[in-house]
């Protein structure tokens, strides 16, 4: 149970830097401070029992049937990286509290902050690996918000847009690999995959899992050739990449690999994939790192380096490498991120972090000189600091390590990776903190206030006892650690110790440092070489790579979508021709079973009017005011034709949307032109009107096909209308359905309803602020309106209307659930009660006296079909399900009453709202375009007009 | 047999100005005389077969309803705005003030006036941004103090 906790602690606490930030920026960093150290607390609470080598598992079923539980599981390896990330999470907090300015947004920050430490956790804690993919993408997406924290600077939104794609697409990969690797060991668990481990390496899939997950994991700990986004990433505030860039997100890969190393490791193609890429990363970034002028470039290279360094210990796939792992990691950790603050503190105080602009702060700032010259002589691996002896185990191990034949390889260019690390290292003390003190610093910099060097300051701690006393200090932890990580109990022999003995790593040792002062010391030369010769900038690739994919998007989506109607259409009517084709002529037609109908007079005058209507629309539907008549008769034919197949409700629907979409589309008619222009050639047009023709051909024939069988299984509509009364307590069987065998539908619907409804009245918010509404605002009707807008006539019908078409509104809602009505009709109806008022009198007019906003009628109506919803699951039945009784009042005759009806109400009030509010956002656009409003009910008020005694004629 | 024969009457009267009706829009020949042919028909030849439903369902069905009154009601109040409406537009878009008789009142005819400037305290041009509904109640007081 505390593991959950501890993975949803960080989740929930991201709402906590919000609501604290109002008492100040210190109550803010302390509350959030105490979300990380009370997961720490718990997490260390399991501390001893892990350490005696137990595994605390948490388990919850989620979606069992998809194998995805909400696992968690505590062993070593999960403590080493949890305590990490909860424990640096805990300094970076205060670190940042002083890092950040006033300008920059604290709660925001934290709030980032917590969200990626809860993903981190979640991804060290997790024993299912979809639950471990989801926590992955989740750090890819908390850090891309982190690194463009600072959304002013287009670097920070480079870098981020960067590392979301590089560690993004990596992160697809993976799925792509823990699916197979899932399928394989027949478990998404992880405690199961680790267990069958023969299972999997003698799988064909092996080779592509373990790719597929490699690939995922060298993104993410940035192994070359993916290590490029980690430097654009330091455009991230320095909290930001002390945390995320060199103790946590970048050393998930380097987790992940550990995680699976006992199911993964040991074959040759691990060993040469994994142990080579390291190493090429580690020697390639630190020569890199050593030409890097801004101070954070050359520690996110340092970094890449060291990550490469683990990851080729990782390779070797012995168990001892994988130790010196464990213990580098834990090394790197301390002094990586005891390096960041530093360079985040002269960042702070010297305004720069340009190298070549640096130098001789050792007497300026004394404190943060100390702190910086300790972790920098640990990262070169100098003794009595615990950089060296995991850098003394690693070489040990490269030293009798056997690549391709050549015992010569590994052993070589390991030191030349060590060498140019030392010469970084000392590159980062020399040419920043010695050398003379300098005039022309683009500020006066000296040592911050405590609060900002305590937390490195307690790291370099760690650095300098764990490098005294390794075994006291870290023993148990890398023993439990890498116990978990090789997957037994039994460790091989090795040994914490600082003196080794005279063994070839020692003299690998002296050569690298020896060998980093002299490159040192030539570093001027070698810049100028390294200037000439490095023509290669990873971001200019990325960036034309990402381009020239973005083209290749752009071409394919303009090439089916470009915008045009017909093309949208034209796609889809063939699309569906041929699917419908393909399904008449491959699959089997049965006979028809059913013998025509005689066609009666009625059916047969409404048909020649649908036909004429058609023909006439073919040939008019360039003037649009005529198509818009030609649609309405269509519609009124159809809703006649509902009536006379017995579907009053249809017809009644039918007959309401008409009007309401016919007077929608007026208004909109207003701002078009009269005529659609040719704007197609005469062969485009040919191939379309043969689409057209061919589609709906297609239709009517499918149309027929249909009507003349019977359906292949019996239908649902006999269980509706037997339950509709017994069940429903409706005679009206569509009501029924649509209220209770179906409500949940329903609610669907009048959400969708509702949504679309804002999203018209969102977008023509929009569009009236932007060059659209200036346009409109220009815009000049094409020949002037008429007068007498509202006349009188008009306004005292449609007020006589009002009360009347409310009633009836009312009468249809109350008798719908058993004769033909309901509260979508009645919505409807009412609608166009208040759209006639609209008309009459101009709808600003009309809207000043209506006292109900019509987003909040669309909640309301939502809301009340919820609630009713709701109350069903408080009396213990399903979501939806309805009651119904009947009662008596003495005068009246007996009546029913069913919570359908509230069901109802929440459809009617959205109904209404939808309608209107779409109806206001075009009335809207009149406004902006010049429309007058008017204050009085008519244009010509009767008693103004003084009409002069006339003779009657 | 009283009743049979009212009954009769009334579905001929309505007949025949059905028939007339849809003769006289085939036939006249301006727009605005064509107007009155259908307006005639709608009322009075659907106003006779309602009295005759009317009269049949109460004494020989025995079955009084209201629909038929209703459906009159309803007639007698969209006829007359449908042909207004037919007629300003007819005169919006074919005519010229000049081919209209004058309206012997100090103003011209009402489709003619422009709503915007007639009368500058009567309308306002709002091209302010939408106002919420419920934000601003004064245009109300205005109006209704008239």
């Amino acid at each position: 149970m505390t593991l959950f906790l501890i993975v949803l602690l960080p989740f929930v606490g991201a709402l906590v830097p919000a609501l604290t930030i109002r008492a100040g920026r210190d109550v803010c960093a302390a509350a959030t401070g105490l979300i990380s150290v009370t997961a720490l607390g718990l997490l260390l609470a399991q501390a001893p029992a892990v350490m005696q080598g137990e595994v605390v598992h948490a388990r919850l079923d989620w979606l069992p049937w998809l194998g995805l539980n909400a696992n968690f599981f505590l062993d070593g390896l999960g403590l080493l990286f949890a305590g990490l990330i909860l424990g640096i999470g805990v300094l970076i907090i205060l670190y940042a509290r002083f890092y950040l300015s006033k300008t920059d947004s604290m709660a925001h920050f934290y709030t980032y902050l917590l969200l990626f430490q809860g993903a981190m956790v979640g991804i060290v804690l997790s024993d299912n690996i979809l639950m471990l993919l989801i926590f992955w993408e989740l750090t890819s997406l908390s850090s891309f918000l982190l690194i463009g924290y600072w959304r002013h600077l287009p670097e920070g939104r480079q870098g981020a847009r960067m590392a979301l794609a590089v560690t993004g697409m990596g992160g697809l990969a993976m799925i792509g690999g823990m699916l197979i690797l899932g399928d394989i060991a027949g478990s998404y668990d992880i405690s199961v995959i680790l267990e069958n481990r023969d299972a999997i390496q003698a799988s064909p899939l092996y080779v592509p899992a373990l790719l597929l997950i490699l690939l995922g994991c060298f993104t993410k700990s940035a192994q070359f050739p993916f290590h490029f986004w980690l430097p654009h990433a330091m455009a991230a505030p320095t909290p930001v990449s002390a945390y995320l860039h060199s103790a946590t997100m970048v050393k998930a890969g380097l987790f992940l690999m550990a995680r699976l190393w006992p199911v993964l490791s040991g074959t040759e193609i691990w060993f040469y994939l994994v142990a080579t890429t390291g190493l090429v990363t580690m020697v390639v970034a630190a020569l890199i790192a050593l030409f890097k002028d801004d101070l954070k470039g050359l520690l996110a290279f340092s970094t890449v380096s060291h990550l490469g360094f683990i990851t080729m210990l990782l390779g070797f796939g012995t168990p001892i490498a994988a130790v010196v792992a464990v213990f580098h990691i834990i090394n790197h950790a301390t002094f990586k991120c005891a390096l960041f603050m530093p360079a985040g503190i002269i960042d702070h105080e010297a305004h720069t972090r340009d190298i070549k602009r640096l130098g001789g702060l050792r007497r300026l700032m004394p404190v943060t000189f100390v702190i910086a010259a300790i972790a920098s002589l640990s990262m070169a691996g100098v003794p009595l600091l615990n950089g060296f002896i995991s850098k003394e185990m690693m070489l040990e191990e490269a030293s009798h390590t056997v690549w391709l034949g050549s015992d010569l390889f590994v052993p070589v260019l390991a030191p030349v990776g060590a060498l140019f690390s030392v010469a970084y290292s000392f590159r980062y003390i020399g040419h920043v903190f010695f050398g003379p003190v300098r005039t022309d610093y683009p500020a006066k910099p000296h040592d911050p206030g405590f609060g900002m060097w305590i937390a490195p300051a307690f790291l370099v701690t760690l650095v300098v006892l764990i490098g005294v006393a390794s075994d006291a200090m870290v023993g148990d932890l890398v023993a439990t650690t890498s116990r978990a990580v090789i997957g037994s109990s039994e460790l091989p022999y090795y040994s914490l110790k600082i003196w080794h003995g005279v063994t070839p790593a020692l003299f690998m040792s002296i050569i690298a440092i020896v060998g980093g002062l002299v490159l040192l010391s030539a570093h001027r030369p070698l810049e100028r070489l390294w200037r000439a010769i490095s023509v290669f900038e990873a971001k200019a690739v990325f960036d034309a790579v990402v381009e020239s994919i973005a083209a290749v998007g752009r071409r394919l989506t303009d090439g089916l979508h470009d915008g045009s109607m017909s093309r949208y259409a034209g796609v889809f009517f063939v699309t569906v021709l041929a699917a419908g084709g393909l399904a008449y002529f491959g699959g089997a037609v049965g006979a028809p079973t059913r013998d025509p109908l005689p066609i009666a007079v009625v059916p047969a005058i409404g048909w020649l009017l649908l036909v004429i209507c058609t023909g006439c629309m073919i040939a008019y539907h360039r003037n649009r005011f005529l198509a818009l008549v030609l649609m309405g008769v269509i519609g009124v034919i159809v809703s006649i034709g509902f009536a006379y197949l017995s579907a009053p409700d249809l017809a009644l629907t039918q007959l309401s949307v008409e009007v309401v979409t016919i007077i929608l589309l007026l208004l909109a008619l207003n701002f078009l032109p009269r005529e659609t222009p040719r704007e197609s050639s005469q062969g485009k047009r040919l191939r379309d009107a043969a689409i057209g023709v061919v589609g709906g051909l297609g239709v009517g024939g499918l149309v027929y096909l249909m009507l003349m069988s019977d359906f292949a299984q019996p239908t649902i509509s006999a269980f509706h209308l037997e339950n509709s009364k017994t069940g429903g307590g409706g005679t009206n069987v569509v009501n029924v359905i649509l209220v209770d065998f179906r409500s949940f539908d329903t609610f669907g619907e009048i959400i969708v309803l509702g949504i679309a409804a804002l999203v018209i009245y969102a977008v023509t918010e929009t569009v009236l602020r932007g060059e659209t509404g200036r346009r409109l605002a220009r815009w000049m009707p094409p020949e002037p309106g008429a007068g007498d807008r509202h006349p009188l006539m008009m306004v005292v019908a449609t007020r006589v209307m009002m009360p009347i078409a409310i009633m009836v509104g009312v009468f249809i809602f109350l008798r719908g659930h058993n004769e033909p009505g309901g509260g979508f009709i009645a919505g409807l109806i009412v609608a166009i009660a208040l759209v006639m008022q609209y008309m009459a009198s101009g709808f600003a007019w009309a809207e000043a006296r209506q006292r109900f906003p019509y987003h909040r009628m669309i909640a309301a109506g939502v809301l009340i079909a919820a609630l009713t919803g709701i109350g069903a699951m408080i009396a213990g039945r399903p979501f939806l399900t309805s009651a119904f009784g009947y009662f008596q009042i003495p005068p009246m005759e007996e009546f029913e009453l069913a919570t359908a009806m509230a069901f109802d109400v929440g459809v009617f009030l959205t109904v209404v709202g939808a309608v209107m509010l779409s109806l206001e956002s075009l009335s809207r656009i009149a406004r902006h375009a010049g429309e007058t409003v008017n204050l009085e009910p008519m244009d010509v008020m009767p008693e103004e007009t003084e009409t002069p005694e006339k003779e009657t004629q | 047999m009283i009743l049979e024969l009212l009954i009769s009457a009334f579905l001929v009267i309505a007949g025949v100005f059905g028939l007339v009706g849809s003769f006289g829009l085939i036939k006249l020949s301006d727009r605005m005389a064509r107007l009155h042919a259908p307006t005639k028909a709608t009322t009075l030849g659907v106003g006779g077969v309602l009295i005759a439903s009317m009269l049949y369902f109460s004494f020989s069905a025995g079955d009084f309803s209201f629909h038929e009154l209703m459906v009159t009601l309803f007639l007698f109040l969209t006829a007359p705005i449908t042909a207004h409406y037919i007629a300003k537009s007819h005169i919006h878009r074919h005519l010229e003030p000049k081919d209209l008789p004058d309206t012997e009142t100090d103003r011209g005819w009402a489709s003619f006036e422009d709503a915007a400037d007639h009368d500058p305290a009567h309308d306002q041009i709002d091209r302010r941004r939408f106002v919420p509904q419920g934000a601003s109640r004064n245009g109300v007081a205005d109006g209704s103090t008239q």
